[in-house]
């Protein structure tokens, strides 16, 4: 085994034990009770965070429900939405100033942002619902999958595009046999992008949500500042889980079909 | 006339790319138009394909103005300077590709496809993905996949021109041979001189947005824009 080998594989392995390392320490957390400094290990370990939060009052399951249901809107109607709006922005004669406009909401944070629109989506008794949240996170996911695929719909996808039709092929027909087959695996990464995007976000939440709507991560928020670190750590294993399983998912069959 | 082109102009911005292009063409013979890159002739062959718009002029196919018909409905194929196979699809559904949008019974299509891929040599390749074959059978396919519809009018544009010199020669002569066999009609637009003299039956030439078709060879070969002469003594004094 070669030195260059070696080292490549300890680098690999560090990177592994840096990145597993805190999502053990928080499964770790999260089945402790009574963890006072000096002791190295909690005095108990148990399943009571688990199951009272989960089956007590601790409402973690409906919150990750809104979560799920909030995140899963979000990136449906952004994927689809973005892949449709963005073919007609990369062919359209002021394609520049169309792109421009969709950096508008990264331009400020999504705090401000959120402020900036509050007035109105409380004219359209937007706030404190699940709609209201969908509608707020699309504003940041739309344009951002709007962006993704802009670079999707080149010259050479236009050519498929034209072949198709001078082979008796509508533009419905090209998009359901060519366009969606070779977009797929993009398609399927915005997705996921876009999942991760809304089920992490806080700020536009909190403010459009009026707190009213507990999503996992503002849960997660509301235990860190109770204090209470075990159930913080539980929220936040739940927290993590739909995105290792979209990322196994990706791994398993996105890259694998791609090779 | 087969196919009829009358006074087709076209503007990009203030750009004039067309300028005034008639011409006609009669069934089963194919056209060269040879000129250089950026003279207009791959957008004339776009507008005839009902893929870009003329500003002014028609189009006439078979006595029919089709001007304002829509490109999936001309049953004009345009072939691109690339092969452009779905990646998605393997060489058999490639050339299946016309007949499935026409819901032909899958009977029928295997039975033509099958035909086509003898006619083309391709027989051994037909599960393989685009990638997994080479340029020339790339374009062999693309061949296929256009003449297994019969459409009246075929559009090359530049079909040979990302092969190398050995393959083009060899498709080259393919092209000859299908356009016998089917009787194909088409407009074969080329930069190269040769093979503007090889593929056509007619030749013309296009420069700065006009058209001019040459009544033989030998008129074609003494203009002197074509460049056929200097190219002539070229070799002569080498």
């Amino acid at each position: 085994m070669s030195t260059t080998f070696k080292k490549r594989n300890i680098l690999l392995w560090l990177l592994a034990i840096s990145f597993i390392t805190p999502i053990i320490t928080l499964f770790f957390l999260s089945f402790s009770k009574n963890w006072r400094f000096p002791a190295i290990l909690p005095q108990q370990f148990t399943f009571e965070n688990w199951s009272y939060l989960f089956f007590s009052g601790g409402n973690i399951a409906p919150s990750f429900l809104i979560s799920l249901v909030i995140a899963l809107s979000v990136a449906l109607f952004a994927t689809l939405l973005g892949f449709i709006t963005s073919k007609y922005i990369a062919y359209h004669k002021y394609r520049k100033k169309l792109l421009m406009l969709t950096y508008f909401p990264f331009a400020l944070s999504p705090v401000i942002f959120a402020l900036c629109l509050k007035y109105y989506f409380i004219k359209m008794s937007l706030t404190g619902n699940v709609q209201g949240i969908i509608l707020a996170q699309l504003i940041i996911a739309f344009p951002y999958s709007v962006i993704f695929f802009t670079g999707f719909w080149n010259q050479r996808i236009k050519q498929y595009e034209d072949l198709v039709s001078t082979l008796g092929g509508t533009t419905s027909y090209a998009f359901r046999k060519i366009v969606m087959p070779i977009a797929k695996s993009l398609i399927l990464v915005c997705f996921f992008q876009c999942f991760l995007i809304s089920w992490f976000e806080f700020g536009l939440t909190s403010i459009i949500g009026y707190g009213k709507v507990e999503t996992l991560t503002i849960k997660v928020y509301q235990f860190i500042t109770e204090a209470n670190i075990f159930y913080a750590a539980l929220s936040c294993c739940l927290l993590i889980l739909p995105p290792v399983i979209l990322l196994w998912f990706n791994k398993k069959f996105i890259i694998q079909q791609a090779k | 006339m087969f196919l009829q082109i009358n006074h087709i102009q076209k503007k990009y911005k203030d750009k004039l790319v067309i300028q005034d292009v008639s011409f006609g063409l009669e069934a089963h013979q194919t056209l060269s138009i040879l000129g250089k890159s950026g003279c207009g002739k791959s957008t004339l062959l776009k507008i005839i394909a009902g893929i870009e718009e003329q500003n002014k002029g028609d189009v006439f196919l078979n006595e029919k103005n089709i001007s304002n018909i829509n490109s999936n409905e001309r049953n004009i194929v345009y072939l691109f300077q690339e092969p452009l196979l779905f990646p998605n699809l393997n060489v058999f559904e490639n050339i299946a590709f016309g007949l499935r949008i026409r819901k032909l019974a899958s009977a029928d299509v295997e039975q033509k496809v099958e035909q086509m891929l003898e006619s083309l040599e391709l027989k051994d390749h037909d599960k393989k993905m685009p990638h997994q074959i080479s340029g020339g059978q790339k374009q062999r396919v693309a061949f296929g996949r256009a003449l297994i519809i019969n459409p009246p009018l075929i559009l090359l544009d530049e079909p040979f021109s990302s092969l190398d010199v050995e393959t083009r020669a060899t498709m080259q002569q393919l092209y000859k041979t299908i356009a016998k066999k089917f009787n194909i009609t088409a407009l074969f637009v080329t930069h190269d001189l040769k093979e503007a003299l090889l593929m056509g039956d007619k030749i013309s030439y296009m420069d700065k947005g006009l058209l001019e078709i040459f009544d033989s060879k030998k008129d074609f070969i003494e203009a002197d824009k074509t460049g056929v002469k200097s190219e002539i003594e070229f070799w002569n004094n080498l």
